[in-house]
């Protein structure tokens, strides 16, 4: 009965600690810094990708899009001389409805976990998305083909399946915590912390890790690889961090996630932008949110271009 | 956070003045239109009913009754006439009602009603008016007075007023043959209160007949009860005309008294009136809402209160929602509960009130879980979306549709709650249901469900107390409350009760 409750913080633990709630972050951070008028820019990830490639920023290369039931039967034209690409929907949102083909070849597509699916079941999944069933407000949505990501052997042995990807929150442009997800078998190659992936906090200066949990524990060691964790480090940080601060120009928003995927020949590129990041990478830091907020607001500067604030980041980020 | 503080103390400000808005207005129910907190209080209410009949003699009618007075420890709750074709017209100055009409032929009969319900906290005051001076009667001969005088020397051997000692002498038992002589062989009410207004007079004292209905279960058309009024020490008192009790028993309507007439027909003969009394019980609320409406029906008549009972009905299911919505607001952004749709436990909730709790909750799982079942096969069909969960909502309709035939038959009723759940909202619960499944695994849809209908269990238990609906439909001003409070939690920015177990490991040690 104790121990039960012993499991809970105190608020003013948590508060001295500078946890953000989620209540706090829908009021002061979302609904105060980001612009509803804003949200399209990147709810729509076929958007987000023409915005920055405005402005020179990497994303995986656009193979196709379907916007409609009667064109998905066009699939096999579009993807055709791929033998590999991914599948996802624009208006998604934590990698739901994401469908990655490995190898495709004589009408059978094979997943990223090994999994052998048909054209029918791929059309299927396909026809789901485009009737909203993985879409934000469950609206209609639009199949984005992309080519796939070739993720750096850096992190070969850090994930089991599935690509580990960089999550930096942005604030005011600039980059305040970051950590990267790593898959594992229990999480079924999904990135996502609650179904039992690996969050990695990240130092702001190095891009080397600061500690590692699993279940809100901390662990040392990769379930599934074994690999030590504490040795990863996020080879080319400088080009991570300028991709997310360039985003907060490229949108408008004042508080944002970026996601930022380091593909072996092309380097950094942006995978999709959040407007409402969750709150999973203080666990994966150790740390909360809100002490870095009140510090950017106090001692980080202001008017500063990208470039300028990535390189403070990287000289005095505590 | 300036902003945060001007917005929240704003919001502050307006949950006070609701507050005290709605005391006031509870208050004020309470007090004036004798609302209850308690659902299930019930009350006697007496009906009253004078029957009027008489036969026209052609000429114009005017008929003139006393209406009560003084109602003893009673209140009028309702008060009307039922006079086809007559002009009725209310005198309150003088205590009567005119009903009139032009002449007709056949025989009379009209009707005056009033509703009345025990009142506690008013004691029957009696208006009083200063007698004339009583005029001593004449004897007729010396024998007469001689007799009067042998009476009032037997009265006076008994204790109390002087009225009290005539009564109680002429109602002995056995009477003294001085009285026996005195009194006619016939005894009616009336010729007795006579007899002893008579002997009074001749002592000087005022004393005069009124007359009222005494509330009894099951009188019928009987004549006005008697009592005796007299004039003592300054001011009128009543006694029984049989016991010689003082004072206005607590049951006692008393229509008319003094000089004026109970009844006055012009254009009659043969009037009579009768009266009959029916004892009836019904719900505190209910003769509320009557006796509020008969005192202060201008601001009443534009309540939920005086609507028809069906549009009443309907408002009381909606007037439970605001409590609902409080409840959803504090499970999700206090506590951290996440749920399958927003308002989703609260539809389920609502479905459980109809059903029962226990037929509800088997159905509903059951209902749940053949749709599982369904929704998987129909994933080998690979439909797509929008067809599939009209599918879904289909068999689900079917389910229903069979459950409730097999809950007839067998009579089963905890089968045939099925057709009481919100349809669409099912199908969608089983469609997410299973894409969370095939998604984020069982555990996590198991779970989803589980906290769905967990907070759906807590709304119910919540929204199905008779206390609760009652308090909520009829002091409805609450609801504001409620409002200030679920605008005041969208300001509340602390942490979630689920966020201090999730962000526990995050509490530097010191």
């Amino acid at each position: 009965m104790f121990d039960f409750i012993k499991r809970f913080a105190k608020p003013q633990q948590l508060r001295s600690s500078g946890v953000l709630g989620m209540n706090a972050r829908n009021y002061f951070m979302i609904s105060r810094h980001n612009k509803r008028s804003l949200y399209p820019l990147v709810d729509d990830k076929v958007q987000t990708k023409k915005l920055a490639n405005n402005i020179n920023i990497n994303t995986p290369h656009m193979i196709g899009v379907i916007e409609h039931q009667y064109e998905v039967k066009n699939l096999l034209q579009i993807v055709a001389g791929h033998s590999e690409f991914v599948i996802k929907p624009a208006h998604g949102s934590q990698g739901k409805g994401v469908l990655v083909i490995k190898h495709y070849e004589n009408n059978e597509f094979t997943t990223a976990s090994g999994k052998k699916l048909g054209f029918n079941e791929v059309y299927q999944h396909i026809s789901n998305l485009l009737s909203g069933l993985y879409s934000l407000g469950g609206q209609y949505d639009v199949a984005l083909i992309e080519e796939l990501v070739h993720f750096s052997d850096v992190f070969a042995n850090f994930s089991y399946q599935g690509i580990p990807d960089v999550r930096l929150i942005i604030y005011k442009g600039y980059p305040i915590m970051a950590m990267t997800r790593l898959a594992t078998k229990e999480s079924d190659g999904r990135a996502n912390l609650h179904q039992g992936a690996v969050g990695v906090g990240l130092d702001m200066r190095s891009g080397k890790a600061v500690q590692a949990v699993l279940h809100n524990l901390p662990v040392r060691l990769h379930p599934d690889t074994e690999v030590d964790l504490m040795t990863l480090q996020v080879p080319f940080w400088r080009e991570h961090l300028l991709i997310g601060s360039q985003a907060y120009e490229m949108t408008g928003l004042g508080y944002l996630g970026a996601d930022i995927v380091l593909d072996k020949e092309r380097g950094p590129m942006m995978l999709e932008l959040n407007a409402r990041p969750g709150l999973a990478i203080q666990i994966a830091n150790g740390r909360g949110l809100k002490e870095v907020i009140k510090n950017v607001d106090k001692y980080y500067p202001k008017n500063l271009s990208a470039e300028e604030r990535v390189d403070f980041v990287l000289n005095h980020a505590m | 956070m300036k902003k945060l503080y001007s917005v929240r103390g704003l919001l502050t400000l307006f949950l006070i003045a609701t507050i005290i808005f709605a005391t006031i207005a509870t208050w004020y129910k309470i007090a004036v239109w004798g609302f209850s907190f308690k659902p299930t209080e019930k009350a006697d209410v007496w009906t009253v009913d004078a029957h009027i009949a008489f036969e026209p003699n052609g000429q114009p009618i005017e008929v003139s009754l006393a209406t009560p007075r003084s109602l003893g420890a009673y209140r009028i709750l309702s008060e009307d006439t039922v006079a086809k074709g007559y002009e009725v017209r209310k005198n309150e100055k003088n205590h009567r009602v005119k009903m009139t009409s032009k002449g007709r032929s056949a025989k009379q009969n009209l009707y005056y009603r009033i509703k009345l319900y025990d009142n506690e906290d008013t004691t029957g005051k009696v208006w009083a008016d200063k007698p004339a001076k009583v005029q001593k009667p004449q004897f007729e001969n010396e024998q007469q007075k001689q007799m009067v005088d042998e009476i009032w020397a037997l009265a006076d051997e008994k204790e109390g007023s002087k009225a009290k000692r005539i009564i109680e002498l002429l109602n002995e038992e056995s009477l003294a043959p001085e009285v026996d002589a005195f009194l006619p062989v016939k005894k009616t009410p009336k010729i007795m209160a006579d007899k002893i207004i008579w002997l009074l007079s001749t002592k000087s004292v005022p004393a005069r007949v009124v007359r009222g209905v005494k509330l009894m279960e099951k009188k019928r058309a009987a004549n006005a009860d008697l009592m005796l009024e007299v004039y003592e020490g300054s001011k009128w008192q009543v006694y029984n005309i049989e016991t010689g009790t003082m004072g206005l028993p607590k049951d006692f309507v008393l229509f008319q008294r003094g000089d004026v007439s109970l009844l006055d027909v012009s254009g009659g003969y043969n009037s009579s009136i009768k009266f009959s009394v029916v004892k009836s019980v019904i719900s505190s609320f209910k003769m509320a809402n009557s006796r509020a409406k008969y005192e202060n029906s201008r601001l009443f008549n534009y309540t939920i209160y005086d609507l028809p009972s069906l549009e009443q009905n309907i408002l009381k299911w909606l007037m439970i929602f605001p409590l609902g919505i409080l409840l959803v607001v504090v499970l999700r952004n206090v506590i951290g509960i996440s749920t399958m749709g927003t308002f989703t436990p609260m539809l389920v909730a609502m479905a459980l009130v109809r059903t029962g709790f226990v037929s509800g909750f088997i159905c509903f799982s059951v209902i749940i879980i053949l749709g599982l079942i369904i929704r998987t096969l129909l994933t080998r069909l690979n439909l797509l979306l929008v067809p599939r969960i009209s599918a879904v909502v289909i068999f689900v309709i079917l389910i229903m549709q069979l459950l409730t035939v097999f809950g007839y038959h067998t009579e089963w009723k905890v089968i045939a709650a099925a057709a009481f759940f919100p349809i669409i909202i099912t199908a969608w619960i089983i469609e997410r249901a299973c894409i969370t499944w095939e998604e984020e695994g069982a555990r996590n849809a198991v779970k989803q469900i589980v906290n769905t209908l967990f907070v759906a269990v807590i709304t119910y238990f919540v929204i199905s107390s008779d206390y609760i609906r009652h308090i909520m439909f009829a002091f409805n001003e609450w609801n504001l409350v409620i409002l200030a409070i679920v605008m005041l939690l969208g300001t509340y920015t602390g942490y979630r009760l689920t966020e201090l177990k999730r962000f526990a490991p995050l509490v530097k040690e010191k």
